[in-house]
């Protein structure tokens, strides 16, 4: 099939590395026109590091690439645009405090010039063109940027992308972010894109996804291509075993079916309303050695109940307490004090010091466990740091590489380190598996499980059903910031029964 | 090329990258030595030289605390200006060193207090409240001074030889403020502030003690540096305390550290970056260049400085 058709981008031999870490080692990479191309393989792979480097968002160590059979070098990820290379990146790419029109038009604000000042008439008239044509037509594009919450903005990026007419679409990791109605947005594009036989490089961890969409698959692992399936290949043992590189076995969620939990409450959630009005009169109960999901849409205000749990979210009436002593918990160092752990959505942004290194992120939550006397030693840090490295396996240089550096995977990785290195006894978890491969998923469910068995409690956050399903003693449902529904483990949850619940 | 060549180079490229401030003091300790015929390196210039030194690199190791959790206070001069009008005032009335020495720190530190909890609980940019601050200190102070111009405390300090004070101060001061930098939460705490306030807040950090702690280390710096001032110059005037604002901000940039403060933030860069500052502002009044003069060409190595160090961040940041 792929001998009568075109080539439209090639790489050949490209080499990528990160200081000592080679992220890519000698990736030959052909992709035609009219192809759906997916690149699947775990974090740090080298998936995201090929498609910016083709982005133009940073230059290759060595290697050629090719692009309409012309030599393609983008500089800059505005040089990369201006060939035809779109990306919609992981995580946030639009500019905060300008309004949604400036945000597509960044960097292009001549289109508008007359007489020498910018005509933002003429700018809102095109980028509302612009959002009408990715069918994101409820969108004023005057407003500011700021007054959207997280999949719109993802929309505004995508509109912007899109209004530059790529040859290529590159999808990095996006879909993960989105609801539905996101996800259908993008899906109508790729396939609009193929129509045109144009092409697309899908990336994501949802290998369902993936595969529903993609036309053929390459599968990268530890910076080196493993192989390319056809549609007609796809299988998801197959593709599993070739991003890993073993045979993953069954047990990737909890194995029994039993919904079991000691009696004793440890937080008691009652009648919690919070500041920005994203939940309403919220009452629930954690018990000792539960794992309790709550699920919903991503509007539904659960984002915002986690950290008000955690006394990092301003309540406006009702109180999160303590139950063992009923302690009502305000800020995070209360929280702590109970034991207390709390993982962000936004791991960037909340969770981690990115310019700092891993040794300081996971110090930073336990300095009460190392100093001696208020002295912290750096030995007594390296044991302290170099345990959790090796309990959770996080690849990295050393200790001191800064956390920026490292994949999605190994920053979460230090997230939970941070609070498993204190001996966190009620876990707050929000979205902890977002943009992490299935390699590292299994690790972190692992963790619960084990958690759970000593006794801990977990409050896990999630847009994903099916990890609610299999990880859940009891799972609370919530719809427009109040909880519609609890379902129990016993009850045989299924897909059908949370969705119900939900809309 | 093998794995641990290509990490020995990068671990050599951090290594020249940290050497670089001190790089640049020999350089201009060099040039300076050569400009002026050795006339900078002769001993009584050395010893204006140490007196300035001393001055400058113990406001600016306690101003690093502050730098480090993002906060960046313009108020030095004028704290030290009030400090050291109010300890002279009362040194005057009472006749006592002793009591003299008291009343600076605790103004001291009580103006570092305020400034703290301004900082804290005010939502404004520190930056530009201690602009303001730094201006209404020395407004105080000229008040307090009244008709008087200039205040002198010759008959109070009779102490002759500075060298051993200015030792202790200055060895302690730096010891202190590094231990507890690196080896202590209050330290580390800061670092992670400056780098993510949101992050380190939901891991437990109390913003504002930190904050509060950070103004109370760099005020031991300014109250230390005022007793220095005193005891050299015996008066007190207004302008006392002068320009080392602008002085200190130029040490710490020298000094090889982020204006933005965060995990890169070291102690060391408070002592390198006042060396050098005070090497460059003594060494060209020494070639006859006129204040102004000098104003400009630290205006220039200022805003080269930051152009440099912050050309890495921006190559980052683009084109996302």
């Amino acid at each position: 099939m792929k001998n009568n058709k075109e080539i439209l981008f090639e790489a050949k031999e490209l080499c990528k590395n990160f200081g000592s870490t080679a992220a890519l080692k000698h990736v030959n990479l052909t992709v035609y026109r009219g192809e759906v191309r997916g690149l699947i393989g775990e974090n740090g792979s080298g998936k995201s590091t090929i498609s910016s480097i083709a982005a133009g968002m940073q230059p290759a160590t060595s290697g050629e690439m090719y692009f309409k059979g012309q030599p393609h070098k983008p500089a800059t990820m505005i040089d990369g645009a201006k060939a035809g290379f779109g990306m919609i990146v992981q995580e946030m790419g639009t500019i905060p405090g300008i309004t949604i029109a400036q945000n597509i038009f960044l960097g292009q604000e001549n289109l508008f010039k007359k007489h020498g000042f910018i005509s933002l008439k003429d700018m809102y008239k095109e980028a509302k063109k612009a959002l009408d044509a990715i069918g994101f037509t409820d969108c004023d594009p005057k407003m500011y940027i700021d007054a959207l919450n997280m999949q719109d903005r993802k929309l505004v990026e995508i509109a912007k992308v899109m209004y530059n007419k790529p040859e290529v679409l590159v999808v990095d990791e996006t879909t993960t972010a989105l609801s539905q109605k996101g996800r259908d947005i993008i899906y109508k594009l790729i396939k609009q894109m193929k129509e045109e036989n144009k092409a697309v490089l899908f990336i994501s961890h949802d290998l369902d996804e993936t595969m529903k969409h993609c036309d053929t698959l390459t599968v990268l692992r530890d910076g080196e291509l493993v192989t390319t399936l056809e549609k007609s290949e796809f299988e998801p043992g197959k593709v599993k075993s070739c991003m890993v590189g073993r045979e993953i076995g069954e047990h990737y969620y909890r194995e029994d079916k039993i919904c079991t939990y000691d009696k004793e409450v440890v937080i008691r959630v009652e009648n919690v309303t919070t500041g920005r009005g994203l939940t309403e009169n919220v009452s629930f109960e954690l018990h000792k050695g539960e794992i309790l999901g709550i699920g919903g849409l991503s509007h539904c205000g659960m984002h915002e109940l986690g950290r008000a749990i955690f006394g990092e979210e301003p309540i406006v009436t009702g109180k999160v307490t303590y139950a063992p002593t009923g302690e009502e918990i305000v800020n995070a160092r209360i929280a702590m004090k109970h034991e207390m752990g709390y993982v962000s959505k936004n791991r960037d942004i909340e969770a981690l010091v990115l310019t700092a290194s891993i040794r300081d992120n996971i110090i930073g939550a336990g300095f009460d466990k190392v100093s001696n006397h208020g002295i912290i030693t750096p030995k007594s840090e390296k044991e302290y740091v170099g345990k959790q490295v090796e309990v959770l396996r996080i690849k990295c240089a050393g200790i001191d590489q800064a956390v920026k550096f490292l994949s999605g995977g190994n920053k979460q990785k230090v997230v939970f380190g941070k609070w498993i290195g204190r001996g966190t006894k009620i876990l707050i978890l929000d979205c902890p598996t977002r943009g992490v491969d299935i390699g590292v998923k299994a690790a972190m469910y692992e963790i619960m499980v084990q958690m759970k068995a000593e006794g801990k409690s977990i409050l896990i956050i999630s847009e994903e059903m099916a990890e609610l399903i299999g990880m859940c003693d009891r799972l609370l449902i919530m719809k427009d910031g109040v909880i519609s529904g609890e379902l129990k483990r016993d009850d045989g949850l299924d897909e059908k029964a949370v969705i119900e619940n939900m809309i | 090329m093998s794995k641990d060549n290509i990490k020995k180079i990068i671990l050599n490229k951090e290594k020249v990258m940290s050497a670089a401030p001190i790089i640049g003091l020999v350089l201009v300790m060099l040039a300076f030595a050569v400009l002026t015929e050795g006339k900078s390196i002769s001993k009584v210039n050395l010893k204006v030289l140490t007196n300035q030194f001393i001055m400058t690199a113990l406001v600016a190791i306690g101003m690093v605390y502050c730098f480090a959790c993002g906060a960046l206070d313009m108020s030095a001069g004028g704290s030290l200006c009030l400090s050291a009008i109010c300890g002279a005032l009362a040194g005057v009335k009472t006749g006592s060193l002793a009591v003299m020495i008291v009343v600076v720190i605790i103004v001291a530190m009580l103006i570092a207090l305020v400034k703290g909890l301004l900082a804290a609980y005010l939502t404004l940019p520190v930056f530009i409240v201690t602009i303001i601050l730094g201006s209404l200190l020395s407004a105080i102070g000229l008040v307090l001074l009244g008709d008087e111009t200039t205040l002198s405390v010759r008959y109070i300090v009779k102490i002759k030889d500075l060298t051993a004070i200015n030792l202790i101060f200055i060895i302690g001061f730096f010891l202190v403020a590094m231990i507890i930098f690196n080896y202590t939460k209050v330290g580390k705490a800061c670092k992670l502030q400056g780098g993510n306030p949101l992050a380190s807040g939901q891991s437990g950090i109390d913003e504002k003690k930190i904050i509060i702690m950070s103004f109370l280390m760099s005020g031991a710096g300014i109250a230390l540096a005022a007793i220095i001032t005193i005891l050299k110059t015996k008066t007190v005037t207004a302008a006392s305390g002068g320009s080392i604002g602008n002085d200190v901000l130029v040490a710490i940039v020298l000094g090889g550290m982020p204006l933005t403060g965060g995990p890169k933030s070291k102690i060391s860069a408070g002592i390198i970056g006042a060396a050098t500052i005070t090497i460059l502002n003594n060494g060209l009044s020494l070639c006859n260049v006129s204040n102004d003069m000098i104003q400009i060409v630290r205006g220039i190595i200022f805003i080269f400085v930051v152009f440099i160090t912050s050309m890495t961040y921006r190559t980052k940041l683009l084109p996302r």
